[in-house]
């Protein structure tokens, strides 16, 4: 998969598990962060992302130091899991 | 004494939040009576997306009685389903995902003590809390609840409510038991039903109850529950309730019945009329919530806003108009799925 793409399946993903409803894809920013002043997620949001990445790509993120480089925007994730994932 | 009844609020298929106008009806689509939900400004977002359709209606419907601060002395929820559609998620999770990592957002949802424990998030409140799940007489059970621990401390307040949500996965289980109707079936046509099932509904009822009559709207002066699939036992049942409870040379005003157009129910509505005299005032109310386990929460937020003074009777909700003159004594009775029965006595405070 393309990473354009990649990105794309990504942010239907996250509006999806994260239920936020009230967002469409266009509206997330590929560099906009995820947590504080961007989306506004917050801890339980990363627990479900974490399992996201797990289930629908193969990624295991076990280590904390590791999700707060993997978590921060889409383009993070993306280039994560390019590089990691297993599906 | 039961409990005096100081305030309600009301989510539900009507217009019954906010701007209340129980006037113009809001009509069932495919079958289903979804509640009107307001807006909830006053939750958060990341809050908000992650609740339950059922805890949003709960908390939403219950903000407004703690609005000044107040901190009930318990928190008591009845519900059925509660959160069914998240619970339905994450079972499907547990199948889809083999065990395997699964989130606790749906989890938590899902569970039928999240209403009452998000209402005592958001009040701060480390009070009695406690959710009965009786089915059909769920808020009966939360009721009874309330009026043993107002016995005991007459003067705490309590926050009584009953919430249950249209779900997917239980309205069509409901609706092969023959709960629901499978023929399309518009609202103001539902008494004339001949076939089984009724309507689906949802909403969430809050009130705070106490033994202080100052200031109370209503009083619930008695309540009983009787299990029997016997529509002569049931009878006898509702009989004896009203002789015992209903003061020498009361009569009972108004009958708010639960008849929901289903024929298999029917005669329980009819024999519970028959016990009352020819001119005895009768008004339905699934029409405008639908059928769910803990409507009868719905019928004592309407009895309490009548016997209040605060809403009229619309002639939609009117079977029978009898003598109605002065609305002091209301009895509520509701039946859910033949074996689970109600009645609730209501009185001018």
């Amino acid at each position: 998969m393309e990473i354009a793409e990649l990105k794309e399946k990504l942010k239907v993903q996250i509006i999806q598990f994260l239920n936020l409803t009230d967002l469409t894809p266009a509206d997330i920013k590929d560099d906009e962060p995820l947590f504080g002043d961007g989306l506004g997620l917050d801890s339980i949001d990363s627990l479900e992302l974490i399992v996201l990445l797990k289930r629908e790509y193969g990624v295991n993120i076990q280590d904390p130091k590791e999700g707060r480089k993997v978590l921060v925007d889409v383009n993070t994730m993306a280039a994560y899991i390019k590089e990691h994932g297993q599906k | 004494m039961m409990f005096y009844i100081h305030k309600a609020a009301c989510i539900s298929p009507q217009q019954t939040f906010g701007d209340i106008d129980i006037e113009q009806l809001h009509v069932a689509v495919d079958n289903k009576l979804y509640a009107i939900e307001p807006k909830y400004p006053h939750f958060n977002g990341n809050a908000l997306r992650r609740m339950s359709k059922s805890t949003r209606m709960g908390a939403g419907a219950a903000l407004p009685l703690l609005a000044d601060n107040d901190k009930p002395n318990g928190i008591i929820i009845g519900t059925q389903v509660s959160g069914m559609e998240e619970n339905g998620k994450f079972l499907n999770q547990i199948i889809e995902y083999n065990e395997d990592m699964l989130t606790p957002g749906s989890f938590v949802q899902g569970t039928p003590n999240t209403i009452s424990s998000q209402i005592a998030l958001i009040n701060n409140n480390k009070n009695y809390n406690l959710t009965h799940v009786h089915r059909g007489l769920a808020f009966e059970n939360a009721a009874l609840d309330a009026a043993m621990l107002v016995n005991e401390n007459p003067a705490h307040t309590y926050l009584l409510g009953g919430v249950d949500e249209i779900s997917a996965n239980n309205y069509t289980l409901d609706t092969l038991g023959g709960w629901f109707k499978k023929e399309p079936c518009p609202s103001d046509g539902l008494y004339n039903s001949t076939t089984a099932g009724s309507l689906s509904g949802e909403g969430a009822t809050m009130f705070t109850v106490s033994g202080n009559q100052a200031g109370a709207i209503a009083k619930l002066s008695a309540i009983t529950t009787i299990h029997s699939s016997d529509v002569a036992v049931v009878k006898e049942r509702i009989k004896n309730f009203i002789s015992k409870e209903l003061p020498d040379g009361k009569k009972i005003d108004l009958l708010l019945t639960g008849e929901n157009g289903d024929a298999r129910v029917f005669p329980f509505y009819q024999a519970c009329e028959e016990i009352l005299d020819d001119q005895t005032a009768i008004a339905r109310f699934k029409h405008m919530s639908g059928e769910y386990p803990t409507a009868s929460s719905f019928a004592l937020w309407l009895a309490c806003n009548f016997v209040g003074g605060i809403l009229n009777i619309p002639r939609h909700m009117i079977k029978r108009h009898g003598d109605l003159k002065s609305l002091k004594n209301i009895l509520v009775y509701n039946t859910h799925k033949v074996g689970q029965h109600g009645c609730m006595l209501v009185n001018v405070a």
